[in-house]
Order: C-alpha cells, then structure tokens, then sequence
C-alpha cells in the first residue's frame, strides 16, 4: 500500500502580538497606579530628611517651591505666591473632597519663613489638611 | 537562554521553543518603571497645623498641656522657654509627651532659620510622641 503524501503547509506569516499586548496591559496597570504620584512638578528640590512617617496619602495636592524660589501646584508652574490662593482654591473646587491633604514640598536650604508664606497662603486658599514633605531615612540613610 | 526540543538541525519536524521574549520584554519595563517610582516612594510628609495669622493668640489656659517649641537657631530650640541643645531634645521632649499627656506641641521658628532645620525639630517631636504639631502663625 503505498501512502499518499501531503504536501507540506505553507508557512504561516503571522506577526505574534503576544508580547507587545504583555507589554501594553503591564503599562497600563503601572501608570493607572504610580498616576497620583506622579502629579507634582519635576522643579529641583532637595527634601529635608526625616524618620517619622506620618502622612500615607497618595492623593494631594503639591505645593513645590525649589531652591532658586520657582514656585508650582502640582506640575503647573506658578508666577508668585500672590496667585497660590486662587489657584489652590481652583484645584481644591474641582476636586470631589475639599478636604483634600495639600502637601508642601520646599528645599531644605530655604529660609522658614519662606515656608511659612506657603503654608498661610495654603490656608487662605482654602486648606484645610496641611503637611509637610520629607525624604525618608531609612536604615540611616536617605 | 533557550530549550530546544526534537530535530532542528535537520530541518525537519516540530520545534518547541520556550519563548522568553515577553518576559523579558515585562522584566525590562517592570525595572525601569521602578528605577523611576523608587525616589517617589521614599517621600513622606508631616501633617502640621497652621495658625490664622490675623486671628488673635490663643489664651494659654486653654492649653495647659500644650508643649511650646521655639526654634531660634540652626541648632538652637526652646523647650517651654528653656533652651536646649539639639541633641538633647528628644530627652527634654520624651516626659513632655508621654502617654497620657494631650501630646499636642505648638512650633514657633525663626525666619532665618533653614526649613531642613525646621524639620529635623519636627521630627524628633513626632519621634518622642507629639500627635498634634502646630505651627505658629508668626
């Protein structure tokens, strides 16, 4: 008997989209959960360091002020801190809780009153939870 | 690194090839996502309360157990109007603050005074028990 031979199937040319879809959903998932954090300006600020934890929140709103005195609420740029309050007031309306933590993130070289400024300015826009950033020690080391 | 299973080098029959490429392509992402996130996730914050600067001062009486910390110098703090140095705070603050008190502190800082400094103070409060950390208006 003899058997009859099949011709062998044409190669299958088919673009394997399996890995650019891990890729995609592992993206999607990591931005969906670090989003929050990232929300705060890129200026160069040098955080005083502190061991006490206190403030586990996520989701504030940043008060940034860098060494060279350039100001910004979350990631937007600011002219002064005459316009803190009305825009603090914006952000904190547009938001679902007004009582929303407001965190501000100065560099350890500023003067207090700079700071203090802040803060009050924090308070006129409406503020109700303050705090103040830290980097954190751990092990003795930042 | 690869493993290869039935006849390859003849070209004939099935090949069965553990294809590591999408984990390593999620490996990669994965780090450089964390090499990014990793200075985010070592900030914290204090929670402070701040004073209406237009508001009149609190009458002291209201506050007996309220603890009054001021911060005149980089290395320079008044514990109830008395000074102490920076490295015996935690000491002077630790019986101020025990369980039991209203462990409520009130910070007054001089303008000078660097805002690492400012911290350092807070911190060691919040380290010898202060819960409720106030900062002075003016």
């Amino acid at each position: 008997m003899r058997l009859k031979q099949t011709p062998p199937p044409p190669p299958m040319a088919r673009i394997n989209v399996t890995p650019i879809i891990d890729v995609a959903l592992v993206l999607v998932i990591i931005l969906l959960v670090t989003a929050p954090m990232m929300s705060m300006s890129d200026l160069p600020v040098d955080l005083p360091d502190a061991h006490a934890r206190d403030i586990e929140r996520h989701d504030f709103i940043s008060l940034t002020v860098a060494r060279d005195g350039r100001l910004a609420i979350d990631e937007t740029a600011v002219a002064g801190i005459g316009d803190v309050p009305a825009l603090l007031r914006e952000r904190l309306a547009a938001g679902r809780d007004r009582d929303r933590l407001v965190v501000v993130r100065a560099d350890a070289s500023l003067p207090h009153r700079t700071v203090r400024r802040l803060l009050d300015a924090a308070r006129e826009g409406g503020a109700r939870n303050l705090g103040i950033a830290t980097a954190q020690i751990t092990d003795g080391r930042p | 690194m690869s493993l290869r299973f039935g006849r390859r080098e003849s070209g004939e029959g099935p090949l069965s090839e553990v294809n590591t490429t999408p984990l390593i392509d999620v490996s990669l992402v994965l780090v450089v996502i964390l090499l990014l996130a990793t200075p985010l996730a070592f900030e914290s914050s204090f929670g402070v309360h701040k004073g209406d600067p237009l508001a009149p001062p609190a009458v002291v009486a209201e506050l007996p157990e309220r603890v009054e910390l001021a911060i005149t110098g980089e290395h320079q703090v008044e514990v109830n109007g008395r000074a102490v140095a920076i490295g015996q705070l935690a000491g002077a603050l630790g019986p101020l603050l025990r369980p039991g008190t209203t462990r409520a502190v009130a910070v007054a800082c001089a303008d000078d005074v660097s805002h690492g400094a400012f911290v350092r103070v807070l911190d060691i409060a919040r380290q010898s028990g202060a819960q409720d950390i106030n900062v002075a208006g003016n």
